[in-house]
């Protein structure tokens, strides 16, 4: 991804935008008891279009935000989605990606990532109550959400930052075949 | 120049990390810092507007849900049940407040919301991601007269706590939160105990720490218990709606002391809640 001013504004505002999202929507909502959580899923796409430092950058962002709006202990969001948003970017500078199902399948294997992290920081930091097994149930449904998610995502945010996409397909004009002697 | 890429790329990294590591420890156990205040101040409005615009896509995905798992229910019969519930409960209330007012001189009687305290409606602008915090965000704060360890209701009984405030916005620690823990009693009977959550299952509450000798039985409510002794008092006002006992093995009871509650207010789906602000905790 190159980055110049109009990209980082853009990469800003898709930050914002994404916590909001999720804070007054995503979150709000729910299928089947269980609310979709977004966010694991745009810093991956992130991750995959900018790379390691990208991703990690993006992921700290969004969990810092996201710790802020919801007067949270800070750190905790930023830790786990940077690891996030690195493990994205280092997909996409150790691998190509050969079929489009690889981006939602990355953002729902990184979703449960993700959601394995927020348990693991909530565990470290000392759970005072019995955990239900409807946890699991929880973090597999919005792993499965982040599939559909991560498909419209990573569809949207190729728009948003094409002009900055290094391997970004130019769009070639396509010449009818001619007949000879037409 | 590769090398030196992969030396600032891996200095950022470490930074990021060593800054995630270094702001949980300083912000750990906490109430609402500097920098969070701040960004919640200027995000507050913009969360009012987003929640608000968005509320019609929130509704028709929320319907959905409910089609789905069979919830759809009648207006007008829930709202019948609900003012049922709540007077039964307001009425086993008094029935064993009666009870404890024989026996205990110089208590006054209270409704299931006790006088004294005012009542600052809000709405819910955010609510956290992952189910291991059960929060929302409020837009009402500070400005409103609302602070720290006041609770929270909604039209069908307990909600939470509020844990921080900010000028216009406060977090709201719901009572299926981990860190939550509140004093209960069963009504009628009196049995006490601290309500706890199960964390990942809000509609499944664990009233633990009870009397084994005294029997709970299915279907009873649970309140506050909202008590008071030696210059410390519980964070509740009495008799507060909670919710009611869905399962009580005898095994359980006897063995570990707790039952299983089903709160009365729909911890997934809030919209228009309550502070208790003053009233006789100040």
């Amino acid at each position: 991804m190159i980055l110049t001013p109009n990209i980082l504004v853009r990469l800003v505002a898709i930050v914002i935008v994404g916590v909001i999202l999720q804070l007054s929507f995503f979150s709000q909502v729910a299928l089947f008891h269980v609310s979709p959580d977004v966010l694991p899923a745009l810093v991956v796409v992130l991750g995959l279009f900018g790379g390691t430092l990208t991703g990690a950058v993006c992921g700290f962002s969004v969990g810092l935000l996201l710790d802020c709006l919801l007067i949270a202990p800070l750190g905790g969001g930023s830790l786990v989605l940077l690891a996030t948003g690195y493990l994205a970017g280092l997909f996409r500078e150790r691998f190509e990606i050969h079929s489009p199902l690889v981006p939602p399948l990355l953002c729902m294997g990184l979703t449960l990532f993700a959601e394995l992290g927020f348990g693991a920081v909530e565990l470290t930091l000392g759970i005072h109550a019995p955990v239900s097994p409807l946890v699991l149930r929880d973090m597999l449904l919005k792993s499965i959400f982040a599939f559909f998610l991560g498909w419209a995502i990573y569809a949207l945010l190729r728009r948003v930052l094409r002009p900055a996409l290094v391997d970004e397909p130019a769009v070639r004009r396509r010449s009818r075949p001619r007949m000879m002697g037409a | 120049m590769y090398r030196k890429q992969v030396r600032r790329r891996r200095a950022v990294l470490a930074l990021l990390i060593v800054g995630s590591f270094a702001l949980l420890t300083v912000t750990y156990g906490q109430g609402s810092n500097g920098i969070q205040r701040g960004v919640s101040t200027i995000f507050s409005p913009v969360q009012s507007v987003a929640d608000r615009a968005l509320k019609p896509a929130r509704d028709l995905v929320n319907w959905f849900d409910e089609t789905f798992d069979a919830k759809g229910r009648n207006a007008r019969l829930h709202s019948e049940l609900e003012k049922a519930r709540r007077q039964a409960v307001g009425e086993q209330a008094a029935v064993a407040e009666n009870a404890q007012l024989r026996k205990l001189l110089g208590l006054d009687e209270s409704g299931a919301i006790p006088s004294g305290y005012t009542r600052v409606t809000g709405r819910v602008i955010a609510r956290s991601p992952t189910v291991w915090f059960a929060d929302v965000m409020i837009d009402v704060g500070s400005g409103d007269g609302v602070s720290v360890g006041d609770p929270v209701v909604n039209g069908d009984g307990l909600v939470g706590q509020v844990a921080a405030v900010t000028g216009g916005s406060a977090q709201v620690t719901l009572i299926a939160d981990h860190s939550s823990a509140v004093s209960a009693k069963i009504v009628p009977g009196g049995v006490e105990g601290v309500l706890k959550p199960s964390v990942g299952d809000p509609g499944d509450l664990i009233l633990d720490f009870l009397d084994s000798e005294k029997l709970v039985g299915k279907g009873q409510s649970v309140v506050t218990s909202g008590w008071r002794a030696q210059g410390i008092e519980s964070g509740y006002p009495p008799n507060l709606p909670i919710g009611e006992v869905t399962e009580a093995p005898l095994v359980e009871q006897e063995a570990q002391q707790q039952v299983h509650v089903k709160p009365f207010a729909d911890l997934r789906d809030l919209d228009l809640v309550q502070v208790l602000t003053g009233g006789s905790r100040r």
